[in-house]
């Protein structure tokens, strides 16, 4: 028996050292490292921030997995989008645009040298716009990119860029994040096909990339170079912390100077870091618009007095109000107003009013018969279904909100929540009576929306499909990008939401808002007019 | 012993056939689309030309049995392919997350047994103590509070309130202490019942009365008799758990900001990146695999009668 008993103090000594062995070993070989690097940064002009993910390897020309954020740090475009949708010079200082708006000539500036201190010139924007041509497929969403005919260099910083056809929002789409935002020479990989991947991340930005470790933190230093405006703050440094409450938790005990985003945390902590006074707090203006879309294929919503009837039928502002904790505001218009060519669009604003619901589906053939709580016409009920994403929690509270709103007017709403991409799969695939959805924000808008609205084959098509006047929108949405004329531009587009709005199948419900909260030692902080790009110009801390 | 081993070893195979068949017949259930995944990810809007492109890029276009084929004939030769949203090989990015899960799993298992020994074994020599009670509403807990919701909970009082350790991220030893605690929680319930149980039963066996009326010192008998043979059972507890822990670190590293491959394989899903899926669960499987072998070949090594049964069926 003694035998035995020391055979398992055999196994099971050498065991237990083993696991601690190893467990030790893992924790000291980086221990060193990094107590040097926390102390350090301690000391220096740093903001840390939380984003749920890994940077991604910084290509400018592809879209998984870099981060729009932190591309906008590293790359710049020859044109930036700027509050109220102003378009102002950047890496170019200046453009001509030929009478027939096909032809584009960019002056470029001259004193912009790359981080690795090469310079910025006509031969660098070319062989940026080849290597994105070579996947012309991949980047048609942006309308200018299938149009482009020719790229030529006039002189060393003289860049010229010929068009199939006239295209208007070609220099507001080249303010976008990717793919039209330049790489150094340094940075193309030896067979200069970007989309595989880049050698390293040189762009002309105000930040370079020093450190960084997959799924743990990347930190970006000053350029010192850097032609524009010298940041304050000296390096920024990104953890990445998936978890909305982890997120929370550690800007609580100030480990973070910055949380901002989109749905990074939720409205709950948001209103609580605000309560605590410790904290300063900050709400964007408008980004996009949180719209339901109706799918006027179907029958019951083909009816106009059956889709303004759902418009009166429901408090949007209490709804708003209450689902958002006022992190969002209740919204009038399809496209938020700040954005080109959408400020004065005229409609009839919709107000709460469940008698005139009432009486507008009555007027529609659909009345309650005694006893019931559905109307009915021809015997059949009014029943319709709401698709939401599941993960989130506002699109689902409002979906709860509205099936109870609307079920007060007669009309049963069933409600199915799905994953995101489930949500865009069945929106695309006519599979859908109403949805939630949403535009795609600066600086793509309004071109792109009114576009998507105009494309065969995706959800918004389907909810302008029984509109009497869809032939007449599909030509003004096909000549709005054509025309050269700013006055014609603007009448069409005013005519366009005008009347997309007026026939109620997009019905517009909140202005969605980008948050940020930070602690009392930074300052000057402020948000991106481009939705896409990086908050940190002119933030600084003490 | 070699035949068993070797048996063992064969019999992965039909294993690994079941598993790749029921992985990729689930992939293809679900009614998303990996290419419209892919675009959704990158915020593209999908249109059927690019999403025809994608598909292709992917070889999602040819017939279901032959992509099953090429999954299988690529992942025998150790190819588990491209990660369709980084575009980077699989393997090379799961095995350079790999170091960080094993040490999370090795850190909670390490805590589990210095704590579960000698509580379990004292809470069974002193059944009805305060240790006793206190061991037993330990492991209630333990139980019973899920993982995510501990981790909270642990970072908002040591963390926040005390500020013992960090929130998240993984370096020092101290970054490893509350993500190994809250995975060795329900481990710590776990095995302190087993040992618990399991001495209370060998305080009954005729030995214990034979070697008192030996005269042998009571503390002897306890810590050289009894502790060593009622940990038998923890041992293939242990390895059962491991597998168990190496995969349900998911959740404790996305808390943790944690970055093993739990988290990456999360992503995966939402992502509907194929390649990734397949080369976890695979690696899942073999893990699971491996670690009953290992625990089946230390329990014959410790008790010989099992390879002695094994023999005699043969």
């Amino acid at each position: 028996m003694s035998n035995r008993i020391n055979k398992k103090q055999f196994i099971l000594m050498p065991l237990i050292i083993l696991l601690s062995s190893l467990t030790l070993l893992g924790c000291t070989g980086e221990s060193g490292e990094e107590e040097t690097a926390a102390s350090s940064t301690e000391n220096e002009n740093t903001i840390t921030l939380a984003w749920p993910r890994d940077i991604g390897e910084l290509n400018p020309h592809i879209y998984n997995p870099s981060q729009l954020f932190s591309v906008s740090m590293v790359y710049e475009p020859l044109v930036s989008y700027q509050d109220g949708g102003e378009l102002k010079p950047h890496l170019a200082e200046s453009w001509e645009i030929s009478e027939d708006g096909k032809e584009y000539v960019f002056n470029l500036r001259q004193d912009v040298k790359f981080s690795d201190g090469t310079s910025f010139n006509a031969e660098i924007v070319k062989k940026n716009f080849d290597a994105i041509l070579k996947d012309v497929d991949l980047h048609s969403w942006l309308g200018f990119i299938p149009l482009i005919d020719q790229t030529e260099v006039l002189d060393e910083y003289t860049f010229k860029l010929t068009l199939l056809e006239p295209y208007y929002p070609t220099i507001q789409e080249l303010a976008v994040v990717r793919p039209v935002r330049f790489l150094g020479e340094a940075g193309f990989p030896e067979d200069n096909d970007t989309s595989k991947g880049v050698a390293k991340p040189v762009g002309t930005g105000p930040w370079v990339l020093d450190e960084y470790k997959v799924d743990e933190f990347a930190t970006f230093t000053r350029n010192e170079s850097y032609w524009g405006e010298l940041p304050d703050v000296e390096k920024i440094k990104v953890k990445v912390i998936p978890d909305a409450e982890t997120n929370v938790l550690a800007f609580e005990k100030g480990e973070l100077d910055l949380i901002y985003g989109e749905g990074v945390i939720n409205l709950d902590s948001f209103r609580q870091l605000e309560s605590t006074g410790s904290f300063e707090t900050s709400i964007s203006e408008p980004v996009a618009t949180r719209q339901i879309v109706m799918n006027t294929n179907r029958e019951l919503l083909s009816d106009i007095k059956v889709r303004q009837a759902l418009h009166y039928g429901f408090n949007k502002e209490a709804m708003v109000d209450g689902v958002t904790s006022g992190l969002e505001e209740k919204a009038d218009y399809i496209l938020p107003t700040n954005m080109p060519y959408t400020s004065n669009v005229d409609v009839t604003a919709v107000n709460y009013d469940s008698e005139k619901a009432e009486q507008l589906l009555d007027e529609a053939g659909w009345n309650l018969p005694e006893g019931k709580d559905i109307r009915e016409k021809d015997g059949k009920p009014l029943e319709i279904e709401l698709m939401y994403s599941s993960a989130e929690s506002i699109q689902k509270t409002m979906a709860e909100t509205l099936q109870s709103e609307w079920a007060a007017i007669g009309v049963k709403l069933n409600i199915v929540g799905v994953e995101l991409t489930t949500q865009v799969e069945r929106f695309k695939d006519n599979e859908f009576d109403i949805n939630f959805f949403s535009n795609y924000g600066a600086p793509y808008d309004p071109h792109t929306f009114v576009n998507i609205v105009a494309t065969e084959g995706f959800g918004f098509y389907q909810a302008i499909s029984s509109y009497p006047n869809k032939d007449e929108l599909l030509e003004q949405i096909a000549k709005v990008k054509q025309t050269t004329d700013e006055n014609e531009r603007q009448e069409l587009y005013s005519a366009i939401l005008g009347s997309l709005q007026e026939q109620g199948a997009i019905v517009p419900i909140s202005y969605i808002k980008k948050i940020a909260v930070y602690q009392k030692d930074v300052s000057n902080f402020t948000f991106p007019a481009n939705r896409d790009e990086h908050p940190f110009t002119g933030i600084s801390i003490e | 012993m070699g035949t068993y081993i070797l048996k063992r070893i064969l019999a992965i195979i039909p294993i690994f056939l079941l598993v790749t068949l029921l992985t990729f017949g689930m992939i293809n259930l679900s009614p998303v689309d990996p290419a419209e995944a892919y675009l959704v990810a990158s915020h593209i809007q999908p249109t059927d030309e690019l999403l025809a492109q994608k598909r292709q890029e992917f070889g999602l276009d040819q017939p279901l049995l032959t992509q099953y084929v090429n999954t299988i004939v690529s992942i025998s030769q150790f190819d588990f392919g491209k990660s369709y949203i980084t575009n980077k090989p699989v393997w090379e990015e799961v095995s350079s997350r790999m170091p960080a899960t094993i040490q999370l799993t090795f850190g909670s298992l390490l805590i589990a047994i210095v704590v579960s020994i000698p509580l379990g074994f004292l809470a069974g020599i002193k059944k009805n103590s305060a240790i006793d009670h206190f061991s037993r509403i330990l492991s209630f807990i333990g139980a019973s509070i899920p993982s995510f919701w501990l981790g909270y909970l642990f970072i908002f009082f040591f963390s926040v309130k005390l500020d013992l350790f960090p929130v998240e991220g993984i370096g020092t030893w101290k970054h490893l202490v509350l993500p190994s605690l809250t995975l060795a929680l329900p481990l710590i319930a776990l095995y302190t019942r087993l040992l618990r149980a399991s001495v209370l039963e060998n305080l009954q066996e005729p030995y214990i009365l034979f070697a008192r009326t030996r005269g042998i010192q009571e503390k002897a008998i306890m810590g050289k008799h009894v502790l060593k043979i009622a940990i038998s059972p923890m041992i293939t507890g242990l390895g059962m758990n491991l597998g168990k822990l190496m995969t349900g670190t998911i959740i404790v590293e996305a808390v943790f900001s944690w970055p093993g491959f739990g988290r990456y394989f999360i992503e995966a899903i939402f992502n509907r990146d194929v390649p990734v899926i397949q080369c976890y669960v695979l690696l899942a499987a073999a893990i699971f695999i491996f670690s009953n072998l290992i625990i089946d070949l230390l329990q014959m090594y410790i008790d010989p009668r099992i390879s002695r049964k094994g023999r005699q069926h043969q």
